[in-house]
């Protein structure tokens, strides 16, 4: 090839150079002309997505693809160890709480991934102490309506799922076969929408599913009788702490730093740990019953009703609406005791948690102004002039300097 | 189609010189072959564009649009439908009057082309006696409505595609004019019909086998009209990778679609003229046009859909080739673009012209060359590298280890 483009160099005349143009443009396109028309008498390569593929295309798939999730309910513990661990909060579960003698301890009463939104990122099938969470390597999301792309693994909020009990050392469990349950969901999406509920029926849904309306699980009287318990075997400490486990979700989700919940609860009995807030599924009612049973083992009485639910009617509507109202007497700030002035500041607040005050959320604003002596009343964007005069009617009990 | 006019007005029983609404009915014929050539024009131009698709998508190894209808046929329809539903958008800085008016010359240049193109015997609207002269001077306004939406538009992208648009256009009317004298000096007459009735129904007796002026003027005229229409390899004003669109890129909706429109109907023209001036047009092989006027009943009508027929295959399959030479060249650049034109094609074609001028005088003298030179032409040009060509092409497909397979996976 090179000797022939040095040996034409130096012999081209013009009119040769003229005439091997015209030859060039000939036979390129000669060439070219037939090598698409080859082509276009071939068989495509291309496959003809999705009909005429031979196989379904996710078959085809590696088997560590992430598709869509699937949570297998048989087998979730509620520990929602997912639902902490997804970082654009995709997934939603709700928990309803028992006794766990006349109605179980934890059922779901919804556990919904949002396939829309979820990015795949498999960080809550890590953590799943079950595996119940998994992905398929379903991947096809064309829906006739957007809320279909919602996978409602409990699929009636009338009818909740009762949570899975792990054996103790068990270490496999056995679960459905992946993807079927997904499947069986994502049939559904070509349907229309649901409609959207009735007044009557988004009533029902909304009374429902309270843990008061159940009649389960008042935080309160159980801690106390839990307390009581605790003082009865307060020296026995495998007793002890079985009756700290019963305060506990009773997911083994290990969120607390130990193995299971019976880690934790030993811990607290042996003495070794004072926490009461590490766990998570329990939330706020495990802290508040793990919390009345340390402090009656330490003062050695059991604390009566009076004073357990001493911060509920503090809060909101009668002590905000007097604040706004009556500037009289000396802000609330001076009469109230931290832990209520922090609810009536939040109160005061637009509730958006849009951060413009320079805090994570509307919480880290009201702590900071409530703990932290932050002086600046101000920074509340979304709540405007309303939430201005509120603040300073609270904390200083005076008009805000420029209203 | 006056005097089928006039035909039908005598079978009515009235005199069409002296009847009072005479016309009344040419008004009503008028208007009734205009909308048959708008739509004409319309349809073939969809049917175009998914064909195009598909043939792009075989020449690619791919499959093409296949979902709507028999084959995707349908996908034209879809594509139209859209467009129609879209909003119409004028740009806030345009100049609003000539930007909404640009397609409309767009369109009228290029549907009073069909006026003298013909589609058969008998099916021509005006067989005029300028026909050529007249297609190459109403096509010079598609220039003005693409030089007006460049402008209008306001826009730079659109501006540089008129631009060029027109300095290549004006060009290579020169090639495709002095090209298509060859076959106007062949026939003696600048009438379309004309030029087809001195040509005949086999391939030896078109005017590309004439003589091997005529063959080069074919060419000359071919890669003219690739570039006045706007095709690839010329496809310098709407260069999507350096212009977005062209003259048209602020269009949107029905008017995008008439640029559209008349881009790809244009192929259709172009096709038609060639077939018209270079490969005997709608002759029937072995029927002379003088044994044609004198049939009568069936006959005539089974020989009108015959001709019919061989005109718009021939026309088919030039329109093919312009699809599979987009899909087989690279975009020129301006300069080259300029070089073809100036240096190569405008001295061929003069060069062309005197040769058939020359050749005429020979013919004339000694008749027995003409028809051995047709012939000669026939096999040369015609048999030999068509049948090169199709054993090059298997040629090609045999060494990638395929095989032959047109019909599976459409």
């Amino acid at each position: 090839m090179a000797e022939s483009i040095s040996a034409a160099r130096p012999i081209q005349s013009p009119l040769q150079a003229y005439v091997k143009n015209v030859r060039d443009t000939a036979t390129s396109f000669w060439e070219g002309m037939s090598v698409t028309l080859s082509y276009m008498f071939r068989k495509p390569i291309t496959t003809q997505y999705p009909d005429r593929a031979p196989v379904m295309v996710r078959d085809t798939i590696p088997s560590r693809y992430r598709g869509f999730l699937e949570v297998d309910m048989d087998i979730c513990t509620a520990c929602q160890n997912c639902e902490r661990a997804c970082p654009i909060q995709v997934i939603n579960i709700d928990i309803l709480k028992g006794d766990g003698k006349t109605v179980p301890k934890l059922r779901m009463e919804r556990f919904d991934i949002d396939i829309g939104k979820c990015m795949y990122c498999g960080l809550c099938v890590e953590p799943c102490p079950t595996g119940a969470i998994q992905h398929t390597r379903e991947f096809e999301g064309a829906v006739m309506a957007f809320n279909n792309l919602t996978l409602r693994f409990v699929p009636d909020v009338l009818a909740p799922v009762v949570a899975f009990k792990a054996p103790k050392g068990a270490e496999s469990f056995s679960r459905k076969p992946l993807g079927e349950i997904t499947r069986k969901l994502i049939a559904a999406w070509d349907a229309p929408p649901p409609p959207f509920p009735s007044k009557e029926d988004a009533a029902k849904a909304a009374s429902h599913g309270k843990p008061k309306a159940e009649g389960g699980l008042d935080p309160a009287s159980l801690g106390r009788t839990l307390a009581a318990k605790a003082l009865a075997v307060k020296t026995v400490v495998p007793k002890l702490s079985k009756v700290f486990e019963e305060a506990m979700a009773g997911t083994d989700c290990g969120d607390c730093g130990y193995a299971d919940c019976k880690g934790y609860s030993d811990a607290l009995a042996a003495g070794t740990d004072f926490s009461p807030d590490k766990c998570a599924p329990g939330g706020a009612d495990s802290k508040a019953m793990l919390e009345t049973i340390l402090v009656s083992l330490k003062t050695g009485a059991v604390p009566g009703p009076a004073a357990a639910p001493a911060a509920a009617p503090a809060g909101d509507a009668p002590a905000g609406a007097p604040a706004t109202t009556a500037p009289a007497g000396p802000p609330l700030a001076q009469t109230l005791s931290k832990d209520e002035l922090y609810k009536v500041v939040l109160d005061a607040m637009a509730g958006t948690d849009c951060g413009d005050c320079e805090y994570p959320d509307c919480d880290g604003y009201t702590k900071g102004i409530v703990y932290e002596g932050q002086t600046d009343l101000n920074r509340c964007a979304p709540g405007g002039e309303d939430t201005k005069v509120k603040l300073f009617q609270i904390m200083l009990g005076t008009k805000p300097p420029s209203a | 189609m006056q005097a089928f006019i006039d035909g039908l007005i005598r079978g009515w029983g009235y005199d069409p010189a002296t009847w009072a609404w005479t016309q009344m009915v040419y008004l009503a014929f008028m208007g009734a072959f205009a909308f048959a050539v708008i739509n004409f024009a319309a349809i073939t131009a969809g049917i175009f564009s998914w064909a195009e698709r598909r043939v792009a998508a075989r020449m690619q190894s791919r499959v093409g649009p296949n979902r709507a209808g028999p084959f995707g046929f349908l996908q034209w329809v879809a594509d139209a439908v859209k467009l129609l539903t879209k909003e119409d958008l004028v740009p806030d800085e345009a100049d609003k009057f000539l930007f909404r008016i640009a397609p409309y010359f767009m369109m009228v240049g290029f549907c009073c082309v069909f006026v003298t193109l013909p589609f058969s015997h008998v099916l021509i609207i005006a067989d005029m006696n300028v026909g050529i002269f007249y297609i190459l001077a109403v096509t010079a306004l598609i220039v003005v409505g693409i030089i007006m939406s460049g402008w209008s538009s306001n826009s730079k992208w659109s501006l540089f595609g008129a631009i060029r648009s027109a300095a290549q256009i004006i060009s290579y009317e020169i090639p495709a004019g002095m090209a298509l004298m060859i076959p106007v000096l062949l026939a003696g007459t600048l009438s379309t019909q004309g030029i087809i009735r001195a040509q005949g129904g086999m391939p030896w007796h078109w005017f590309v086998f004439d003589n091997p002026a005529a063959f080069g003027a074919f060419v000359i005229y071919f890669i003219s009209a690739l570039a006045e229409g706007n095709r690839t390899p010329f496809d310098l004003p709407e260069a999507e990778s350096e212009l977005v669109s062209g003259y048209n890129t602020e269009y949107s909706g029905m008017r995008f679609s008439y640029f559209f429109l008349v881009e790809w109907g244009n192929m259709w023209v172009m096709s038609a003229l060639a077939t018209t001036m270079f490969l005997g047009g709608w002759n029937i092989p072995h029927v002379s046009a003088a044994e044609f006027d004198a049939a009568v009943g069936a006959k005539a009508v089974v020989w009108e859909l015959l001709s019919l027929a061989i005109f718009t295959t021939k026309s088919l399959v030039l329109v093919f080739v312009v699809m599979w030479l987009r899909w087989t060249l690279p975009r020129i650049r301006v300069d080259q673009m300029m070089n073809m034109c100036w240096k190569y094609l405008v001295p061929a074609s003069f060069a062309g012209a005197l040769f058939v001028a020359g050749w005429m005088l020979i013919v004339h003298a000694l008749p027995m060359l003409g028809t051995l030179m047709h012939l000669v032409m026939f096999l040369g040009a015609g048999v030999l590298p068509v049948t090169f060509f199709i054993m090059r092409t298997l040629k090609n497909i045999r060494d990638t280890g395929d095989k032959f397979d047109f019909t599976s996976n459409w």
